[in-house]
């Protein structure tokens, strides 16, 4: 914030507005619609054909759009890890990244709970789930969790952004009619009171204080989708904090990539600095860090133990069909990451950025090989199985709805970024206001001791 | 070199090279039918069921590898004695499994009731592109009759084939046979052996060993005789139900308890507790922001205003 104090409130306006899409983005946005088109499009014929069209077969009945869906789950918990834990544990240097952190929440959380349903191949029956489910089934606990992080990655959004909204409103000249509309619609309510100011306090507040335990609950449930079936691989009491370590590593490397792109793009140099991508990159080792550990602990010891009916399992792994995916998600996803950011020239915005993108491609591989490999060797023999339910490999029409579904949440980053600003105004401004209040005291006290 | 090999350093090394490919020619699978089409078998087989309605099974397969597969959709003709239009029993078509059955007509009675030798005769349709496929059997009418005795505190099972003779049924010695009892996934030998021999009266008979078996909710289980795939008298089985074995009542409230496998509606009291409180909890909260926030909406109006 040292380099804000020099700038005006109408300079800080000016550079955080949304700003219209240039040549690069609307080409952006090109790509991302066709490669939606191409997954809806697959979609509708796996709608017409069933879920025939997939290769998922009878033991591998999880391909990746389960894969996909964990990941989802896992990149939106970042939600709840910058906004809600940074703000509880007071954090400063946290603005930038707010809003960053609640856009890629909501988009991931809303794309998890899509593909879970384009899963289910018939997806009329989502409603016999409310009619006709137990809850002593995680599947349930699953959607209901999913449901209500969805509302409160909403509503925590929405709330951070009301001032922001009066800044959007009071903007209509530089801004142009297009949104002014939705905007006064959205928050045309918000004076900026008191009373407002301590009612929109409060409810950030107990948001954030809930939506920790319901972010720790909806990973946790996910993972034990996995971990109440009796398999190799599964069959893990590590699992909850395994795959909630996972998830904030993969969280905070695509609020890396995020945060390089913004900054790029909307010339927010002087909002999200170095210092940024350096705090940002040393929670990033440590995450990683953690989530290697709880690896070790997953593989290694079922690895020591090396028990009959998991050898298959793990072999394919380390050293089988399995291997070059699990070394290269386990070496770009934790080990070079942490290797490359212990250093400081590693913490610059460019190899955060790499790092960023290692992170999230490893994180996607790691998701598919929790699923894929297991389901490949269960506990009981394949007894008169065709020869093609002992490999999987996803058909186009799966690379297609996949693709389409990451295309899709980040159409609605994109959507999102367009129309509201990326980085909070109201926030920025009352953080540089503080800092001048602070240094204007400063000198003043220098001056006193001086005389 | 011809020293070398008439000596008999030479002879050796022949020798264990030859048992050295030894295993590998018997490992690589030769097929003799691999170049051509394998013919399909055609079989027919005499079914008695408890004494009531005979039938007959035709089944056609052919060898692919070293396995029999079933061939389905095969038409098949049969007849009895003589294969004419006359004798003409029925047609069947062979299902997926390779297996068609064929339950005599109403009009075969006559000639079932005057006669106690059959010859029955499976033909295919030449048309079936499938070559000439022909089976028969001989069957001479039989029945199989199951029965128990008791002597001593020993429980005996007695099974007897009789072979009709003129108009009586004549008993037939040395006939295999198995004495079980039924049970869900198969039958359960009755004594230690599988299959037990008719002695010159007729009768094969085993010690009932199974004293502790479940039967139903009164102890009754069910006997079993059968005569498998005589070549004369075909497959017959004979059945009697008997309260030998021991009561066995399901739980009748065992799918009411809250369990976490049970329905919805019997879903543990502790987890609904648990599950229930964390949903209105977390949910509460949610209306509660959203309550702030008509608040925010009202207090700004109120402003406005």
């Amino acid at each position: 914030m040292e380099t804000l104090k020099n700038l005006s409130d109408e300079q800080v306006i000016s550079d955080l507005l949304p700003q219209k899409f240039g040549r690069r983005g609307k080409l952006w946005i090109g790509i991302l619609l066709i490669v939606c088109a191409v997954g809806a499009f697959a979609y509708i014929k796996q709608l017409r054909k069933g879920l025939i069209v997939t290769n998922m077969g009878d033991y591998v009945s999880w391909g990746i759009y389960i894969s996909n869906f964990v990941f989802f789950v896992a990149v939106s918990l970042v939600g709840s890890l910058i906004t809600a834990i940074f703000r509880l544990t007071g954090i400063s240097w946290r603005t930038p990244l707010t809003r960053v952190a609640e856009v890629i929440a909501v988009s991931n959380i809303t794309f998890a709970a899509l593909i879970i349903i384009v899963d289910m191949g018939r997806p009329e029956r989502l409603y016999f789930l409310f009619t006709h489910g137990r809850i002593q089934s995680p599947i349930l606990w699953d959607v209901i969790v999913i449901t209500t992080y969805f509302c409160m990655s909403l509503l925590l959004l929405y709330i951070t952004l009301l001032p922001d909204l009066k800044i959007l409103i009071e903007s209509k000249e530089k801004l142009g009619k297009r949104f002014s509309k939705l905007y006064r619609w959205l928050g045309g309510y918000w004076k900026g009171t008191p009373q407002q100011e301590k009612i929109r306090d409060r409810s950030i507040t107990i948001l954030c204080i809930l939506i920790i335990p319901v972010a720790f609950c909806i990973h946790t449930v996910t993972s034990w989708l996995f971990a109440t079936t009796y398999r190799p691989g599964w069959d893990s009491t590590n699992f909850g904090a395994y795959f909630v370590s996972g998830a904030f590593l993969v969280g905070a490397g695509a609020v890396a990539v995020a945060m390089y792109v913004f900054r790029k793009e909307y010339k927010l140099e002087r909002y999200i600095t170095d210092a940024h991508f350096d705090k940002v990159g040393k929670l990033v080792v440590l995450l990683a860090l953690l989530y290697l550990y709880f690896n070790v602990n997953e593989y290694l010891v079922p690895a020591f133990k090396m028990r009959k009916d998991e050898q298959a399992h793990l072999s394919g792994l380390f050293t089988g069909d399995f291997a070059p995916l699990f070394w290269f998600a386990i070496m770009i996803g934790m080990i070079i990451p942490i290797i490359v950011l212990v250093f400081r020239k590693g913490r610059k915005p460019f190899p955060m950025f790499i790092v960023g993108i290692m992170v999230v491609v490893g994180a996607w591989f790691k998701r598919y090989l929790i699923v894929t490999p297991t389901l490949l060797h269960p506990f009981l023999p394949k007894y008169d199985a065709p020869a093609r339910f002992s490999h999987y490999f996803p058909s186009w029409e799966e690379w297609a709805i996949t693709l389409g579904s990451m295309a899709g949440a980040l159409l609605i980053i994109t959507f999102l970024v367009r129309v509201f600003p990326i980085i909070s105004i109201y926030k920025t401004l009352e953080d540089k206001n503080k800092t001048t209040e602070s240094h204007e005291t400063a000198e003043q006290f220098g001056n006193l001791q001086v005389s | 070199m011809k020293q070398l090999n008439n000596s008999g350093i030479c002879r050796y090394l022949k020798l264990n090279i030859s048992l050295a490919f030894l295993p590998v020619f018997f490992c690589i699978p030769v097929y003799a039918q691999d170049s051509t089409q394998a013919p399909v078998i055609l079989g027919i087989s005499y079914f008695l069921p408890a004494n009531h309605v005979p039938y007959l099974q035709v089944s056609t397969r052919k060898k692919v590898g070293r396995k029999f597969e079933p061939v389905e959709n095969i038409k098949i003709n049969v007849y009895c004695n003589d294969q004419s239009a006359a004798d003409l029993l029925g047609t069947v078509t062979t299902a997926e499994n390779g297996i068609a059955r064929l339950g005599f007509p109403s009009s075969f009675k006559n000639t079932w009731d005057s006669l106690n030798q059959f010859k029955f005769i499976a033909a295919g349709d030449s048309s079936s592109g499938h070559g000439d496929l022909n089976a028969d059997i001989t069957i001479k009418k039989a029945i199989l009759v199951v029965d128990t005795t008791s002597q001593d505190g020993t429980r005996m099972v007695t099974g007897e084939l009789k072979e009709k003779d003129g108009n009586d049924w004549k008993a037939i010695g040395s006939i295999d046979m198995k004495l079980s009892v039924k049970r869900m996934d198969g039958n359960l030998s009755v004594g230690d052996k599988d299959t037990y021999t008719s002695d010159s009266t007729g009768l094969s008979s085993a010690e009932f060993k199974r004293d502790s078996i479940p039967g139903d909710a009164k102890g009754a289980i069910i006997l079993a005789a059968e005569v498998d795939d005589n070549d004369t008298y075909g497959n017959l089985i004979a059945e009697k139900t008997v309260n030998w074995g021991r009561a066995f009542a399901p739980p009748t409230n065992f799918f009411d308890q809250r369990a976490l496998w049970s329905t919805r509606f019997r879903t543990p009291v502790w987890l609904l507790v648990i599950a229930y409180s964390i949903v209105i909890g977390v949910w509460g909260t949610i209306f509660y922001i959203i309550f702030q926030l008509v608040k925010i909406k009202r207090t700004g109006t109120l402003q406005k205003g």
